[in-house]
Order: structure tokens, then C-alpha cells, then sequence
């Protein structure tokens, strides 16, 4: 009898392990919530929306007829050239990554980043080579928004930025803090240089802008609500980074039900 | 005995799940290669270009519950008629949304990573697309149904197409009072806009 029992459960979990009642399959195998008003859109609170739309456009403009162009233009660039300013560019945030993992509480990516940096600022000529990279010490990224989000302090409401784009309340309080505490930046206005400063932010929108092109306009070309799909990936990618998130298994995405027409 | 009976039903389990996650990153390679190599055939038109691709996203990808998924609290309301409508109108935009963005990967080298399985039996393949500066990381989201594999989504940089597409159709849904017929009007304009710049580029 048992051994019958045995046999019949094997037998049905192949058959169903292997789809062999395909009716099954083709059945609607929805979630209740997938009817749900969407909670990804609920979660965004964004109450001065038709301000920040009009932003949005205002910036969309801007990067079309001088960002786009430039970051272009400098993608032209020999690659050598593309790879030393970013690396320089990089290696002038290090600092404040530095100070920002500490506030999170991360000795070990503390250590990394300050090794990084004196390892770049020496040896990698002033940052322009990642010689930091090519024996294994990987660079991570965290900032003042990050911290403050591993603090406890929300999102607040959504907010677009003239130029600076997409942001919250808590990011732009985060954006402000760097402003007012990168030594870099201190250092440069204390010697009479602020020009510097706008220099180092537009060179670094440029760099950012250029890694980005291909997928900025896949989703600017091809999206009924361009607004909305920069809102959202705005979220997801801070999410994302104030996780940590480096393995995509963690990221709470939903599960789509396959069905057949 | 039990303890055979235990090991022998554990190793069909462990086999079974390890088959597709060895053979997804065989099969997605082969299903990019498509695309890619559509994109370095100049031989064809645009417009041959793109269909040859749609082809190839429609087979591959679970547009339809993708596209039930996206809609949101709007499917349950619409007609039979109209689900189907926009079912038709989500695939393109798919298709437009995946080809649009592979089109500027098609001259860079791509590797894929070794794919794993999730908690929720999804399987998960990292495609690292290398260009002369640096390298983005793609997630590919497979499932399994009928003893093959579905995209069921896909990452780029930690941001998730499907739900990105939700929010920005939710946004757009909420301006109609969520009439997904109403919608789908909507939805086709865009598909024909874009399509025109795929075509014309």
C-alpha cells in the first residue's frame, strides 16, 4: 500500500513537473493585488506634481539642446581620455563617500574606499587611473542621501530640480549637505577658485549624461507618460543603492503570471 | 527505505531546477544573438529590422501577463474586446521599448553570467554589456511554463522595466479614469510615434 502510495505521487509530480497538464498552464494564475490600484505609484507621494511636470519639461528641454549634445560630444572622445576624467571626477567624491560609510556604519567599506583613494590620488596620478580597481579594491558609492535613509529619515515628497533633475526632500537635503561639506569644493572657494565648483558639477552631469544616452532616449522615445517613468526609476534606483543592493535576487519585483492566448 | 525514497525525490527536485537554470543562459544567448545580429544585417530594411525583432520578443516574453500585470485595477473594468485591443497594442510597445534599447547595445561585447534561481523559482541571468568606458549590468527575469523558458521581465542598473511601465501606465490611466479602451488609444499613438522613429532613423 505504501509502496503504491509512493509510485502515484511520483508519477503526479512528474506529470506536473513537466507540464503535461497543459489546461493547467493555460489557466489565469493572477495575484489579487496585480487589480489593485498600483502600490509602486501609491508609494510615490508627489502632491506638487504639476510643478514639478512643468520642471520636468523645462529640464527635458535643457538636456535635449546642451546636455545631450555635449555628453555626446564627449563620448567621442578617446576612450582613454573618457575613462581619465571619470576616474578623476570619481576619485574628488571619495572623500565624502568615505565619511558617508562611516555614518552607515561601514568600517570595511570605509577602509576600501580610503585605500582607494590614496592608492588613485599616488599612484593613479591624482585619480585619472584606477589602479585601485585592477587589484581588486571596487569602488562604492554612497552619499548623504543614503545616509540619511539608513538613519530612519523617509522619503518625503518627490520633487524635480531645476537642471539637477528628479529628486525628494531627503536627497535634496542630503545634495545640499555635500554642497556645503566636499573639501574639494571648500578648498577651491577658500583659494579664491569658486569657479571650480559649477566647472566640477557640469563636468560630472556630462559624465554621468554620457553613460546614459542609449537608455535615456529608449525610454524618453518610447514611453506614454515620459514623467512618470522617470519617476519611478528615480525610486527604484535610490532604493536600490540605499540598499545596497548588489545582487538583483534581493529586489522585490513582481512575479508575472505566464498565460497562453 | 524512507531514506531512499527522500534522497530519490530530492534528486528529481534538484535536477529539475538546475536544468533550466544551466540551459537559460544558453537559450537567452541564443534569443539576444537574434536580435543583435538583426541590428548588424544591413541588408534589410528598418522596418523588416524591427518586425524580425518584435517576432523574436513575442515568442520570448510573457507579454501577456506583462501587459494584465501593467494595466492594473484597469483590466478587471474593461471588455473582453478591449482586453484583447490592448493585449495587441502592450506586445508592440514592448517590442518597441526592448528594441529601441538593444539597438544601443548592438556594437558592444556582452557576457552572460552564470544564471540561479530565486526563492519564487524565477531565474535570474546577469547580461554585463561592455562598452569602451565602462560596463552596465542587464538582469534578465526568466520563468518557466510549459517546459520552456518566458522573460518575464527585465533590470537595468537595479530599475525594473515592468514595474517602471506599471507606474508610468498607472500615471497615464489615472487621466482616463482608468477606461482601458481610452487607454489604448493612447497606447497605439505612442506605438506609431515611436515606430516612425525607428523607421525613419
Amino acid at each position: 500500500m505504501i509502496r503504491n502510495k509512493f509510485i502515484f505521487f511520483t508519477i503526479i509530480f512528474f506529470l506536473f513537473n513537466y507540464n503535461l497538464f497543459a489546461s493547467e498552464s493555460d489557466e489565469v494564475n493572477t495575484q489579487p493585488d496585480d487589480f489593485e490600484t498600483s502600490k509602486v505609484e501609491d508609494e510615490i507621494y508627489d502632491p506638487f506634481e504639476p510643478v514639478n511636470r512643468a520642471i520636468f519639461s523645462f529640464n527635458n528641454v535643457a538636456d535635449r539642446v546642451v546636455l545631450e549634445p555635449v555628453a555626446k560630444g564627449y563620448k567621442k572622445l578617446p576612450s582613454p581620455i573618457q575613462s581619465g576624467i571619470s576616474n578623476f571626477l570619481s576619485n574628488l567624491r571619495a572623500p565624502l563617500v568615505v565619511v558617508n560609510q562611516l555614518l552607515q556604519g561601514q568600517g570595511e567599506n570605509a577602509i576600501q574606499s580610503s585605500g582607494r583613494f590614496i592608492i588613485n590620488s599616488t599612484v593613479g596620478l591624482l585619480g585619472i587611473f584606477d589602479v585601485a580597481e585592477k587589484i581588486g579594491i571596487e569602488e562604492k558609492e554612497e552619499d548623504f542621501g543614503q545616509t540619511l535613509a539608513t538613519w530612519g529619515v523617509g522619503d518625503g515628497f518627490y520633487i524635480v530640480l531645476p537642471l539637477f533633475g528628479p529628486s525628494n526632500i531627503r536627497d535634496t537635503s542630503g545634495m545640499l549637505i555635500t554642497m556645503v561639506t566636499d573639501p574639494i569644493n571648500a578648498y577651491a572657494v577658500s583659494e579664491g577658485e569658486a569657479w571650480l565648483v559649477p566647472m566640477r558639477t557640469a563636468a560630472n552631469a556630462v559624465d554621468q549624461r554620457s553613460k546614459i544616452i542609449d537608455e535615456v532616449n529608449a525610454l524618453r522615445d518610447n514611453s506614454v507618460d515620459y514623467y512618470a517613468a522617470v519617476r519611478s526609476s528615480y525610486y527604484q534606483n535610490r532604493k536600490a543603492a540605499i540598499a545596497n543592493v548588489d545582487d538583483s535576487e534581493l529586489t522585490p519585483l513582481p512575479l508575472i503570471s505566464i498565460e497562453f492566448e | 527505505m524512507k531514506f531512499f525514497k527522500i534522497f530519490f525525490l530530492s534528486v528529481i527536485l534538484f535536477f529539475n531546477t538546475s536544468l533550466f537554470a544551466d540551459e537559460a543562459s544558453d537559450w537567452l544567448r541564443k534569443e539576444i544573438d537574434i536580435i543583435l545580429n538583426a541590428y548588424l544585417n544591413e541588408n534589410i530594411s528598418n522596418e523588416e529590422r524591427f518586425l524580425m525583432i518584435e517576432q523574436t520578443i513575442n515568442e520570448n516574453f510573457a507579454g501577456t501577463g506583462i501587459a494584465k500585470f501593467i494595466a492594473g485595477n484597469a483590466w478587471t473594468k474593461a471588455s473582453k474586446e478591449t482586453k484583447k485591443n490592448y493585449i495587441k497594442s502592450f506586445k508592440r510597445h514592448l517590442a518597441l521599448n526592448i528594441a529601441s534599447m538593444m539597438q544601443g547595445y548592438s556594437d558592444q561585447k556582452y557576457e552572460l553570467s552564470s544564471s540561479k534561481i530565486d526563492k519564487n523559482k524565477v531565474i535570474l541571468v546577469n547580461m554585463e554589456i561592455f562598452s569602451n568606458t565602462g560596463s552596465v549590468v542587464v538582469t534578465w527575469r526568466l520563468k518557466e511554463a510549459k517546459n520552456r523558458l518566458f522573460v518575464i521581465d527585465l533590470l537595468v542598473a537595479d530599475i525594473s522595466l515592468v514595474v517602471t511601465k506599471r507606474s508610468e501606465f498607472n500615471s497615464m490611466l489615472k487621466n482616463v479614469d482608468y477606461n482601458l479602451e481610452e487607454f489604448n488609444s493612447i497606447l497605439d499613438n505612442q506605438n506609431e510615434e515611436s515606430l516612425q522613429k525607428i523607421i525613419n532613423q
